[in-house]
Formats: C-alpha cells, structure tokens, sequence
C-alpha cells in the first residue's frame, strides 16, 4: 500500500464552487507533467440509525460513515469518529445492512474524477456530488507516492509536493486553495505502514470540514 | 548547427528558388522534397562561409607572417571578402525562402493546407528530418545521429561491463563518461568514505567489511546470500502481503533465518567462499543488492536499488526497479561503481557498500545545491528527490563540521552531500 495524502478544496468565504475550479487544478496536474491515467470514484455514505420506536431513546452512534474505495472493491470500510474506530468489512456488508434495516443511508456522495501519473505519484482530481442532486459540494484531491509505504518517511515528500502543488495552481488565482488536514492515525489505533484504512481516516476527517465549508 | 559531410543533392533539376508562391500549389511531398534540397544547399552555403572565413584568417595569418607580402594578402582578402559576401546573400534569400514556405516557423500549419504532413523539421539539436513524426516513431525524443550513437555507446558500455567486468580499466571508464557527454562531477565527500585508505584495509574479509558499517550505519540491515537462495528470497518478497504486515522488521528477521543467511557477522551459517549476494536493506526506504563475482571473492560486479515493497525476479543485482526515483539511484550506482573498481579494486565493495548506506536519507535529505527535497527534473518529466550521491574522494578531504545540518550529526558520519539529477552537473 503506498502512502496517500487527500486534499480538499478551502474556497474563500463568501465565494461558491463552481466546476471551474475543477476544470483549472486538472489544467494544473496536466502543466507539470501528470498523464490522464483513467476515472476515480469513491463513495461515501452519512448512515442514521432506523428508529423503529420513536419514543425509545436510541443510544447508537450518530456520526456514522460509510467508504468504499475503487482500489478496494471488494471491501467496504466504517468510520465511527466520536469513538474513533475504522472498521473495514466485506463489501456485501452493504447488502445485510439493507436486510437489517437498522441504519439507513441519510447522504450518499460521490467523490468521482480523473486520475493521472506522474512519475512516481499518482494524483486524483474530482468533484464531490451528492447522489440525490447534481449541486457540487466540493473538490477533492488524492496525491500518492508509490514507492514508499512509510507514513513516517514519505512525510516530508508530500509535504514539499503539497508545496510545489500549492505553487502552481496559486498562479491560476482561483478563489480559494487546496489543504490538507492532518489525521490522527494513531487515535484509530493504525500503525506507520499505509493501508485503505488510513484512507478511509482521512475521508472522514475532510468531511467534517468539507461540511462546515459548504452547507449540506 | 550539424552539416552533412556531404549534402544530399535532390535529383532533380534546380527548382525555380525565386517562387515561394509555388510551394502554395504543390502536394505536401513535393514541398517536402523543396524544402529538404534548399535546406542542403544553405548546409553547403554554410560550408562554404566556413572555408571562407578559414581563407579569411590564412591571409591574415599569411600578412602577419610576411609583411613584405602584404599584397598578395591583400588580393586574397579582397577575393575571399566578395565570394564571402555572395555566400551571405544566397543564404540569406535562400532562407527567406525556407521561412516562407513555413520550414524554419509554424506557419504551414498556420495556413491549414499541410494535407496532414508537417514541413520539415529543424530541430532544436540541429538534426533535420523531413516529417516530425518520425521522430516520435523512432522511439525516443530525439532520435538523431548524435543520440542512436549515444544509446548504441551506452547499451555497449553495458555489456561490457556485464560479460566483462576484467576489462574495466581507468582509461575507459574516463573516456566513456567524456563521450557519453552526462559526466556528472561530484563534489568531495567525507565520512562514510573515509579520507585514509587504512582504514579500508583494515577490512580484508567480509565480516569485517559487514561489522564496521553495522558501526557507520547501524539502521541499515546487511544479509548475504548465496546466488540461488537470493532468487528464492526474491521470489517470497512478493508474495509477503503488504497490508497485514505490522511489523516489517520483525518480518524480515524471520525471513533472513530461515534462509540460512548470515546477520550481521554471524558467519555461521553461510561460509564467506558461498556468498555471492550481499542486501542491504534500510527499512521502508530502499533495498540495495549488490552481487559479487566471482562467489566468495570481494569484488562487486553489479548493484540495484529497489523500494521495500518490490518482490520478485526481477528484484537482482542486475534487475530494474518499477519506480522512477530507484531506477535513477540504480543508474548512478552503476557509475559509482565504475569508479570504485577503477580506482582501487580492493576497497572497491567496501567504498561500494558505505556509499550505498548513505541512500538512507534519499527521501529526507535535501539537495546540497538547490536546498529542496524534490525538484522536477524537466528532461525526464519527473518529480524526484536528490538521487545523486557524491562518490569522488579526495586524499585531503576532512569533514568541515560548519556545513553540516542537524540532519547529518543524527546519521552519523553521513557528510556526503546529495544532488538533484539536474544539480549536480554544476558544480565544482
């Protein structure tokens, strides 16, 4: 598993989204080099629990998450983050869940884009569109440099990639600029070698952001 | 600008050259055909201004010599000046036409009737060829002369080296670097490349070579092999699954015992005369193999750098990593290893070994010129970190402790200093 750094799009406050921002960091990727490598697609689902009696006081956890990954297609990945857990399932999960009708799906989003290669890295660029609408909610990016799988060693790599990346679209002056959000992989109990479950941290920590920045 | 020795005369007769009109009405290849005869002729033009100026400065030279000759000098100047002058407008009119006809600028494809073919091309190395796509055809960016003779020299050089290591010699490895035109020149290292060759031969057997860089580079684990049980090790490292290991070190501690391999000096196992692998492994950076030849000797005939995640076959002395950055480290170490043989053959695995331990900081250390980790290195299109070493030593190096980092007093003895691919032709 290669180290991987997601980013979301922070627009300045008071200006709105638009796919130009998205058309503009693919412009971006493609001037330093990357090529179109494919599609991407993640989707993440916001679960509430199904309340039979409304009366009974529920006592399950509110913030519910649910991830599945395009490089994981057979697997399905849960994040409870009050309680800091990662969870990663069969992806039939998904089926028994319905059968059991205890969690329903409140939002479902859809993270899609472009893929492209660099060298070394691999870059996704995409829009995050709720299943329901066609409105965007926001513009994510996934850098990953795939000849290491250190959390600890790759750091300072992203980190001056993050710059480089910051750089050049910071000449597109578009309103607004990528960040990345550290996440706390030992709160979840996850160790410095990579895996889909450090990925699935990090969606969860964006949406807490990516939520406060754009009404749901 | 490269001229043709001799430059190709099209066939047929001399075009009407006061026309650029025509090349409107023509087909695309007889265009071509125009363009590529009057881009011989300005080569033969461009000769002849040569010879020129050469007559030019033999009658200088001439009247410097042999004052009381200055006429004849004189008469020769004279004569050179007005062929000169010829020379001059015949290709400038002989230009004005090329660039009319869109070979020297775009503007064929401007005016939309290039039926699909493009004018030909003078490109940027000098080379001319007559549709630009051939060159894309050919497989590389440029595929001119110069380069296939590059290319052909480097894939020599490589076997070589390969089928016949006992040739290496000083001279060659000198002349080939000039050739190549790539001769990096590394800047003086210290340390883990000691000043005094004492200390080197001190180390007479593999043990103590391993021992003593347990001692410069303690993070590094160092395996030996023998040929085959490196293939099988190699073969396992792919099957390992990456996302349940937890703890990778441990994992290969596992590993190295159960195919009987000697760990850091522990010679049991496997007798010096057997080995003919050595590993070296810097945990989630890099996994060196270097190969000695012949078995149980001390001379080092390859080595390559892959990242910890790779298994496989292909993971050898002589193999090719999948990724960018270790195949450049891989390419360098080559030279580096060139070097070492050349200039001492017994300290060459020692020198070899020290200078691949100083690649553990190859993600976190930055360039020595530039002071960035990654630089995007325009001629390779890639994003990389410094994946050049300096291997040079000179006898009256010492460490100067005022250029080092906080970074290099943690390794150690790590004072070599790290280029970018495109840094390190510049210094010195």
């Amino acid at each position: 598993m290669t180290v991987k750094w997601l980013m979301h799009w922070q627009p300045k406050p008071g200006t709105t989204l638009s796919t130009q921002i998205l058309t503009e960091a693919c412009q971006c990727v493609e001037s330093i080099g990357g090529q179109k490598d494919g599609r991407w697609r993640s989707v993440l689902t916001f679960y509430k629990p199904m309340q039979r009696d409304a009366l009974v006081p529920v006592d399950h956890p509110r913030d519910f998450l649910g991830l599945a990954l395009q490089e994981q297609p057979a697997k399905y990945y849960f994040i409870l983050r009050p309680n800091r857990i990662v969870l990663e399932a069969d992806a039939s999960i998904q089926v028994i869940m319905e059968k059991l009708q205890s969690y329903k799906a409140r939002v479902t989003l859809n993270f899609e884009g472009f893929q492209y290669k660099l060298g070394d890295f691999q870059l996704r660029v995409g829009k995050c569109v709720p299943s329901a609408s066609e409105a965007l909610r926001g513009i994510m990016m996934e850098v990953e440099y795939i000849p290491l799988s250190s959390i600890d060693k790759s750091r300072q790599v992203l980190e001056e990639f993050f710059d480089i990346w910051q750089e050049t679209i910071s000449k597109k002056s578009l309103p607004g600029h990528f960040m990345h959000i550290e996440s706390n992989f030992a709160d979840y109990g996850l160790q410095d070698r990579y895996t889909s479950h450090h990925t699935a941290v990090q969606y969860a920590t964006c949406m807490a952001q990516l939520i406060a920045a754009v009404r749901c | 600008m490269m001229i043709p020795a001799a430059g190709p005369v099209a066939a047929s007769s001399q075009q009407n050259t006061q026309d650029p009109a025509d090349t409107t009405a023509e087909a695309p290849p007889k265009q071509v055909a125009t363009a590529m005869e009057r881009l011989s002729r300005a080569a033969r033009l461009i000769a002849d201004v040569r010879i020129g100026a050469d007559r030019l400065l033999e009658a200088l030279f001439l009247a410097a010599e042999s004052p009381y000759q200055s006429n004849k000098s004189i008469q020769l100047v004279l004569k050179e000046e007005s062929a000169m002058r010829k020379h001059f407008q015949d290709l400038r009119s002989l230009g004005k036409q090329l660039e009319d006809s869109g070979v020297l600028n775009g503007s064929v494809k401007l005016r939309g009737n290039s039926w699909g073919l493009h004018m030909p091309l003078v490109c940027p190395d000098g080379a001319v060829v007559a549709y630009a796509w051939k060159r894309q055809l050919a497989g590389q960016a440029g595929a001119s002369a110069v380069d296939r003779t590059r290319l052909a020299l480097k894939a020599f050089t490589d076997q070589k080296r390969r089928f016949f290591p006992h040739l290496e010699d000083e001279a060659f490895t000198q002349c080939s670097e000039g050739e190549l035109g790539v001769a990096k020149k590394p800047c003086f290292s210290h340390g883990l490349l000691p000043g005094h060759k004492d200390e080197l031969r001190e180390e007479r057997t593999l043990p103590d070579i391993i021992n003593s860089l347990q001692c410069i580079a303690p993070d590094i684990k160092i395996y030996t092999y023998q040929r085959l049980d490196w293939l099988k090790r190699a073969s396992s490292l792919s099957s390992l699954p990456s996302d349940h290991l937890v703890d990778s070190s441990n994992e290969y501690g596992l590993q190295s015992s159960s195919n009987s391999t000697s760990v850091l000096g522990n010679a049991a196992s496997i007798s010096e005369d057997q080995v003919a692998v050595i590993e070296l492994l810097s945990p989630s950076v890099f996994r060196a193999v270097v190969s000695l030849h012949p078995t149980g000797s001390m001379s080092p005939d390859a080595v390559a750098f892959f990242s910890t995640d790779e298994g496989g076959s292909y993971v050898h002395a002589r193999g090719r990593s999948v990724f960018h950055v270790f195949w450049h480290v891989t390419e360098y170490a080559d030279k580096a290893l060139q070097y070492f043989q050349s200039t001492n053959v017994d300290t060459s695995l020692s020198l070899i070994l020290r200078w691949i331990c100083s690649y553990q900081t190859l993600f976190t250390k930055v360039c020595s010129k530039c002071e960035r980790l990654l630089m995007m290195d325009e001629s390779l299109a890639l994003i990389l970190p410094p994946v050049h070493r300096a291997y040079q030593n000179t006898s009256a190096s010492n460490s100067h402790p005022n250029q080092l980092t906080a970074s290099d007093r943690g390794h150690g003895s790590d004072f070599i200093f790290a280029y970018h691919i495109g840094c390190s032709n510049n210094d010195l």
